[in-house]
């Protein structure tokens, strides 16, 4: 059985390889391949549903056993892994439909990113873990760079943030080994124990930047924005659903797998109960909820929209992950899955306009419910669940992160938390409102809703809002055996919610989805009761008397919040993309100035620099060591 | 059984009449600071019943028609989270936290319909709308967590149990509890809050193309929120009630408050609303707070 | 004995409609003068259930105070054919009987019953709120006894509006 975790991590990479040589034959092999490999990889990561498996050893480095393990915490982020490949597949075949670039190796490169992370979950020590980290990196950059000429520089400032980030860990995963020589996760977690309190700040501030320049938490955030909004859109749902959260997964491997000594015992000083370094962090977060928020509200683009929203929705999990207390991490991690879904969902959505409209500028569209109302009901389930409201699945975590912070008194990112999440309202009104609601153009009279394939995974994970609203206990069951295994006291929940005792008052979604849906009937009922309604064209539309035209643009839908915009002014006049922006000037300026100097591009140039080092060179070898 | 059947049935009617007589008496109470005679005081009824009646609807779609039955479909759903004399019916299934979003369902689903009405004017509204709910919910959540943390619950009936005999919030907590009527206020959007629905700059804003049976659910709609937004404040701030009409008493109290205020102040600028609420509210709720976190 | 109780709802419904009538005026300079003495503490309207509103979704009573011309009877048009049934058109003032003092205009609208149907005319010139409330009486008592019907006469001989209608706008 244990050898099933080598095929699983395999399933995906001979996967792609297949489909890029499969593309070769016809483009019905590659998507057969493609579907048939994602599904297969989902198949086998069931297999494992709330097993735990220690190490299995697949090979050695340096002298240290590389191993892949699992337990539930490394299932619930490969159940995200494989659900969402696999469903983003299915979208990639009706979205990427027409062969505008070589899409045989668009789905090897899929299929790697979903390997890579694979690799990451069920990674046993550091260097596994690195290795994979690093496919994932590199995959995933050429899978952004397919959108387009914009695409081309948002990747590269994604690849460049990666870079640092992966050196970063990597100076980290070396001063490790250099002091344990094993990289396995229990003698890291050992060695951790053992260490100065400089040594354990160091390592974790170096992985943590690798972390959170994946998770884009708020200082590391930069490349987000642009490479969710410039990625083709079933990418974008594969970034911004799941691989920032490879970010939030190693950071619970280092807070509870490698720290939790530390954490536990009251060795760090602590500010509100919280060990200080999960007080930064949870600090972290909270700014990025909060000023990502502000920033998402200020966007006229659906996808940098929805970008800036993927900032503050990580940061719940960070938040939660970073709380310490069990209702707190296991909140953090059910919103990891539930960002997933919704997020996922909400980027296929806004995918599917911009395959029937081709543009994502929120001020173009409008009125697009009268012809694509599918899409616009799971669009609709996916802000309802953003935003945080019951019955749906982003409520629930979202609340038991609110719990956490209060049981812990920790008002003042209580209040950052829950302002992000009234933030969430405009932004995603914002988005439904100026796609769906308000007038139609007349351009896209002629719009269809889209092709079943794009449907499917959409409607998918609209059911699945739901599921895990009414059903939180689904995910508890593996969230909370889970986190046993790291310690964690477990929380007491059932199917359809939490007991008085979990949190600070009880929460049962399921009577609240029922009475809602009941008074919603009456309501219903009440209203055919009364006489009927006619239905009215847009046109014929109160504006003081004026007769409405197509070709007067009654709509209102450029500057959403302008008014808004003007009170938070000075908040968003402060950028972090300046001071990196200072940066790159600076180091412009430097290789301008400076080392061209050196590197002068001029042949003669460089032959006297050889001439110069090799007459050195021989010097030193004539003298032989003479000199020193 | 047939008990909580009973209750599910009279608790919104019992929460809807307390409403409508809070817009039956607001109707009258104007007319006389305006110094005019005023209408009838059943004047709110025959309004809702004529519309209700109209012969001809229109709609804009199927999401215009389902705005206004989804707002009262939320306003229903919370009324059943708040504990009123001794009857808490879905108190259980959800806390303080909970019902702060479920009484966003309504405005949801209004703000939904609004901006299927294709008309600048609603979708003006409801941006406005959003941007004062985004100000008065900083204060707000200040004040519903020094609730919380003063009690050590965010249970709604535990919360007013432990405010019996007196031992009002209103009393230990009179920072929040000032706060929390202004907020409630800002919820209610009444004069200078009244940026919403403004019928001189965009033509009752959300409203603007609800005419009939739709228009009289909103005004049902209206009476729902009255009630809701006041009792909560009620329960949070006035210890509740042991019985009906001492919570109505309490309620009026409130309310008759409120009316003071109204008509005589004129209206906010959207932006100044929003910088209302994040300065002086929430300074009185972060000093609130402060209190009991020391305390 | 069916038809007893559809006839006694509709008196009910008629009972109703005339204690709550909501007003959406076009005005014009002078006619708009007389309106908010009606409104206002002086006369105070509101006694009756009647109130301005704002759009025409809303409203039951059109009030035209004052002469229409051709640029603003379509869009008076425009708003009475967006209320909804039941609607009731209330002319204020001699010009929408006979152009008042404007009679010999080329461009005004002389006489408002041949493009939309009213149910009632206030004469004078300016009419005092004494009269319009008194005219808000009398359609009370019409909308009572069923005779306020221009609604249903303007969907009965909607050619023979139409028809006036595009002769004067073309």
């Amino acid at each position: 059985m244990n050898i099933l975790l080598e095929i699983m991590l395999a399933t995906p990479f001979i996967g792609g390889l297949l489909a890029f040589i499969g593309g070769k034959v016809h483009r019905w092999v590659r998507f057969a391949v493609a579907v048939t490999f994602s599904f297969l990889t989902l198949i086998e990561a069931f297999v494992y549903y709330n097993v735990t498996i220690k190490g299995v050893v697949w090979g050695s480095l340096f002298g240290s056993k590389l191993i892949l393990q699992t337990n539930p915490i490394s299932w619930l982020f490969l159940f995200i892994v494989t659900a969402m490949s696999f469903l983003i597949v299915i979208f990639s075949i009706g979205d990427m439909e027409e062969d505008r670039i070589k899409l045989d190796s668009y789905y090897m490169q899929l299929l790697f990113v979903e390997g890579a992370m694979i690799g990451i979950v069920l990674a046993g020590d550091l260097i596994t873990f690195f290795m994979f980290w690093e496919i994932m990196s590199w995959t995933s950059y050429f899978l952004i760079i397919y959108g387009g000429k914009k695409s081309v520089a948002a990747g590269y400032k994604y690849i460049i943030m990666s870079i640092i980030g992966a050196y970063s860990m990597f100076i980290a995963i070396a001063m490790l080994y250099v002091k344990a020589h094993s990289l396995v996760y229990a003698d890291v977690a050992t060695t951790l124990a053992h260490s100065s309190a400089t040594f354990v700040v160091w390592t974790v501030v170096l992985l943590g930047i690798g972390f959170f320049v994946k998770a884009a938490i708020m200082p590391l955030h930069t490349w987000l924005p642009d490479a969710h909004s410039e990625a083709p859109s079933p990418v974008s749902p594969l970034l911004s659903g799941v691989l920032i959260k490879m970010g939030a997964y190693g950071l619970f491997i280092v807070l509870y797998g490698f720290l939790s000594v530390q954490l536990a015992g009251n060795i760090m000083p602590s500010v509100f109960s919280t060990p200080i370094l999960l007080y930064i962090i949870q600090w972290l977060a909270a700014l990025s909820i909060v000023l990502a928020t502000f920033l998402a509200i200020m966007q006229e683009d659906a996808k940098r929209l929805l970008a800036y929203s993927s900032i503050s929705q990580i940061g719940y999990v960070v938040l939660g992950i970073a709380t310490g207390t069990s209702l707190g991490v296991a909140g953090g991690l059910f919103h990891a899955l539930n960002h997933a879904i919704f997020k996922g969902l909400l980027f296929l959505a806004v995918g599917a306009v911009i395959y029937r409209t081709g543009t994502r500028n929120l001020s173009d569209l409008g009125g697009l419910v009268k012809k694509m109302p599918y899409t616009f009901t799971a669009l609709l389930l996916g802000i309802i669940a953003l935003a945080g409201v019951p019955p749906l699945n982003g409520f629930v975590s979202k609340w038991m992160i609110y719990e956490a912070l209060l049981q812990k008194k920790e008002v003042f990112l209580l209040i950052m938390a829950f302002i992000g999440s009234t933030g969430a309202f405009l932004y995603v009104y914002r988005l439904i409102h100026s796609i769906f609601l308000g007038q139609l153009p007349k351009k896209y009279e002629n719009v269809k809703d889209v092709p079943i394939l794009m449907q499917v995974p959409i409607w998918v994970l609209a059911v699945s809002t739901i599921i895990f609203g009414i059903f939180p206990g689904l995910a508890m069951n593996v969230i909370v055996k889970g986190m046993k295994l790291f310690g964690f006291k477990p929380i007491a929940y059932t199917l359809f919610g939490f007991p008085q005792g979990t949190a600070m008052g009880a929460l049962k979604v399921i009577n609240i989805s029922a009475v809602l849906a009941i008074a919603f009937v009456a309501a219903w009922v009440l209203f055919l009761i009364l006489s009927k309604s006619r239905k009215v064209s847009q046109y014929d539309n109160y504006a003081a008397g004026q007769v409405v035209t197509p070709e007067l643009k009654y709509n209102y839908s450029f500057g959403f919040y302008m008014s808004f915009g003007r009170v938070i002014k000075s908040i968003l006049k402060l950028g972090i993309e300046r001071i990196y922006n200072y940066w790159v000037d600076a180091a412009k300026i430097f290789g301008d100035y400076y080392m061209r100097r050196v590197y002068t591009g001029n042949l003669e140039t460089y032959n006297s620099y050889i001439v110069i080092v090799v007459t050195i060179a021989a010097a030193a070898i004539l003298l032989g060591g003479k000199l020193w | 059984m047939v008990k909580m059947i009973l209750i599910a049935i009279v608790a919104p009617l019992l929460a809807f009449a307390i409403g409508l007589s809070f817009m039956m008496i607001k109707r009258k109470f104007v007319a006389r600071i305006q110094r005019r005679y005023g209408p009838t005081i059943i004047q709110p009824i025959f309004d809702i019943m004529k519309l209700l009646l109209k012969e001809d609807n229109i709609s804009h779609g199927i999401i215009f028609s389902l705005g206004p039955i989804i707002a009262i479909a939320g306003s229903i759903l919370s009324v059943f989270f708040i504990p009123i004399a001794g009857l808490n019916m879905l108190t259980g299934s959800g806390d303080l936290i909970a019902l702060l979003y479920i009484m966003a369902i309504g405005s949801l689903g209004m703000a939904l319909g609004a901006g299927d009405s294709a008309n600048p004017n609603a979708s003006i509204g409801i941006s406005r709308a959003l941007t004062l709910m985004f100000g008065y919910d900083l204060p707000l959540v200040i004040i519903v967590i020094s609730v919380a943390l003063q009690y050590h619950t965010t249970d709604l009936s535990a919360i007013v149990a432990a405010q019996a005999n007196g031992h009002w919030a209103l009393w230990s907590l009179p920072l929040s509890a000032i706060v929390g009527f202004v907020v409630t206020y800002g919820a209610l959007g009444e004069h200078p809050f009244d940026i919403i629905t403004a019928p001189h700059e965009v033509a009752t804003g959300p409203m603007v193309e609800y005419g009939g049976k739709h228009l009289g659910f909103l005004m049902i709609n209206h009476a729902f929120h009255l009630y809701v937004e006041i009792a909560l404040f009620v329960d949070l701030f006035l210890g509740g009630a042991s019985n009906i009409f001492i919570f109505y008493i309490k309620m009026f109290a409130v309310f008759f408050i409120m009316m003071m205020f109204d008509e005589v102040l004129p209206r906010f600028k959207i932006d100044d609303a929003v910088r209302f609420f994040w300065k002086w509210p929430t300074v009185v709720a972060l000093i609130s707070l402060i209190i009991v976190l020391v305390k | 004995m069916e038809k007893m109780t559809e006839e006694q709802v509709k008196s009910i419904a008629n009972m109703l409609r005339k204690r709550s009538l909501w007003m959406i005026h076009y005005c014009t300079g002078c006619g708009a003068m007389e309106l908010p003495p009606t409104m206002t503490s002086r006369y105070d309207m509101e006694r009756f259930g009647l109130a301005p509103y704002v759009t025409s979704r809303q409203a039951d009573i059109l009030l035209i105070t004052g002469y229409l011309n051709v640029k603003t009877l379509r869009r008076v048009i425009t708003v009475y054919e967006q209320m909804l049934d039941p609607k009731y058109v209330i002319g204020f003032g001699s010009c929408t009987l006979n152009g008042g003092v404007y009679w010999d205009s080329y461009a005004v609208i002389k006489q408002l019953d041949r493009y939309i149907p009213a149910d009632l005319y206030i004469a004078g010139c300016m009419p005092r709120p004494e009269a319009v409330i008194s005219a808000f009486r009398h359609l009370m008592e019409l909308i009572d006894s069923g005779k306020a019907d221009g609604y249903k006469r303007y969907k009965r001989n909607l050619a023979y509006y139409k028809e006036n209608q595009r002769k004067v706008l073309g």
